[in-house]
């Protein structure tokens, strides 16, 4: 069902209110890159502003599509850097451990940050949908355009990867 | 394909992982499930947090609803290259399907006035159009008239206003008691479409009713005549023939000017005539070149009128019976045949432009997956 002419606006802005944090963590996530997750973020809320008539709800929830859009857009940046030059080992960019993290805290964060580092883009892409953007399982299917048993059992072994390689680093 | 064991223990982890990331704590008693609902919340922990300084500037963006920038951006968001893509390969179909559909032999004609220039041959050439195409009439006189071979007579190679004598036979039936009523409409299109009655006939006896009309038409509005007629009743049948005079109207032509300059120089040799003996002479000679050039004028004339009037014969015949669409008057049997006949014409249009609006259709929806699953692969490389 398309989004109601006149209220249309305040729809949008709650939707931008209810899923900003996670769209702009799953696309930094993908991007390991703040300045271009927030470039990202802001072009993908701009194309689900301006396309937010086209949205159908027999065809998903209004989130599933809006992190459609935001994956497309994050993959064709993902495309123009792979152009431009191989990010593949870019350091992440993310925020450092704040002091009063406790030490054991911190070092199962960079365990885990480095054990992301061993998983395959599209792993990544579901983890980053499942852990920064919140989505179901149900949701994340209709991103990826695969059954939900099938984003389960994609997202399980992913999961099951990650712990391992977590567990070799320790 | 997995196991139905391991569907279970993915069933059970995925759910302990949903369970403690609405509950915010790793508390499944089994330890594999445990670790996994562990690292479920250490990953959601460590999920990028955007700025306050673009969160702020983004939520006035979206507050302001996105606002514009001015000049050539904006028409490029409108129409992004993956927009224009589809767009431009569902014109290229079309083009390729019009191509195609005129390189077959192009659409069905539907007339147009077809005036004294089309075609040209020195032998009668005919078409009969099948029973109650009345349609088709439109352009049978040009289908049919093809160009003969150069040694044929009345072939005149460098003339490109062709002079051709054409008639036409029809015969339109319609219940006896419409045929006075489809008399009276032969006359009025005669009359609507610049030409006349040269003779009539009608016969309304108790035995049926019957007509004969024999019309002149303008040439270059014989076609629309045509059509108006057919719409009057039925046509079960139609013929039409064709003569190019174009060699006997040049030659008629020709030999008018050279009379006529004969007669001028024999008129200037009679001025200077020197004796009586001469001047009769010159008046006998001049005499008979005024008969040729009254002969070859009438010949012209009369080329003129068979070529810029075409016969029409139209015979009326009455049968007993149903109405037809056009008649006055009308049962509901009538009206039950009206409704057939336009379902029938409603079906005929519908089935030609499936024709074309579903290959059409097929080639634009196949263009525009080919191009969506590119894309999508492209992307996803990206990922790799």
């Amino acid at each position: 069902m398309p989004v109601a002419r006149g209220t249309d606006t305040e729809s949008f802005t709650a939707l931008y209110e209810r899923t900003f944090p996670r769209v702009y963590a799953y696309v930094a996530s993908l991007l390991r890159d703040r300045s271009a997750a927030e470039d990202v973020t802001a072009q993908a809320f701009e194309r689900a502003y301006r396309k937010r008539s086209g949205y159908r709800a027999r065809r998903g929830s209004m989130e599933a599509w809006l992190f459609g859009i935001a994956r497309n857009a994050a993959l064709d940046e993902l495309r123009r850097r792979r152009r431009r030059a191989s990010l593949e080992n870019d350091p992440e960019d993310t925020a450092a451990p704040s002091l009063d993290d406790h030490a054991e805290l911190a070092l199962r964060r960079e365990a885990v940050r480095a054990a992301m580092t061993t998983l395959e883009g599209k792993e990544r892409d579901l983890i980053a949908l499942k852990f920064s953007g919140g989505l179901s399982n149900a949701e994340i299917a209709r991103v990826l355009g695969v059954s939900e048993t099938n984003a389960g059992t994609r997202l399980h072994r992913a999961l099951t990867k990650l712990r391992k390689a977590c567990d070799d680093a320790s | 394909m997995t196991h139905p064991e391991d569907t279970a223990i993915i069933e059970r982890d995925l759910c302990a992982v949903d369970t403690a990331l609405s509950d915010a704590r790793a508390s499944h008693p089994d330890s594999a499930a445990r670790e996994l609902q562990e690292l479920a919340l250490a990953l959601r922990d460590d999920s990028p947090v955007p700025d306050p300084s673009f969160t702020r500037e983004l939520g006035a963006r979206v507050e302001a609803g996105f606002p514009r920038e001015r000049g050539s951006r904006r028409w490029r968001a409108r129409f992004p290259r993956v927009t224009l893509l589809p767009v431009a390969g569902a014109l290229a179909s079309l083009l390729v399907v019009v191509v195609i559909v005129f390189a077959a032999g192009g659409p069905p004609q539907g007339g147009g006035d077809d005036g004294a220039g089309a075609g040209g041959g020195g032998v009668a050439e005919s078409a009969r159009a099948p029973e109650g195409s009345a349609g088709d009439s439109g352009g049978g006189a040009e289908r049919a008239l093809t160009p003969p071979p150069p040694d044929q007579p009345g072939f005149a190679p460098r003339q490109s206003q062709r002079r051709i004598e054409r008639s036409i036979a029809m015969t339109l039936t319609a219940p006896d008691r419409d045929i006075p009523a489809l008399a009276e409409g032969v006359s009025r299109v005669a009359a609507r479409y610049g030409g006349f009655v040269l003779s009539s006939e009608l016969d309304t006896g108790d035995d049926g009713a019957t007509g004969s009309y024999e019309l002149r038409i303008p040439s270059n509005r014989l076609q629309s005549a045509l059509r108006a007629l057919a719409r009057l009743g039925t046509v079960s049948s139609q013929s039409q023939s064709g003569q190019d005079v174009t060699r006997d109207y040049v030659t008629a032509a020709d030999r008018l000017e050279a009379a006529r300059a004969e007669r001028r120089s024999l008129l200037r040799r009679l001025e200077r005539a020197q004796d009586n003996t001469q001047a009769e002479a010159l008046r006998a000679r001049l005499d008979l070149v005024a008969g040729e050039i009254n002969g070859l004028r009438s010949q012209l004339r009369d080329l003129r009128l068979r070529t810029d009037y075409a016969i029409v014969a139209v015979d009326l015949v009455g049968e007993e019976g149903h109405s037809s669409s056009g008649a006055v008057g009308g049962s509901f049997d009538d009206a039950l045949g009206d409704a057939g006949d336009l379902l029938v014409g409603f079906a005929g249009v519908l089935i030609r432009v499936l024709a074309v609006a579903l290959p059409l259709g097929l080639m634009v929806a196949l263009g525009w997956l080919v191009t969506s699953a590119a894309r999508r692969r492209r992307r996803e490389s990206a990922l790799a």
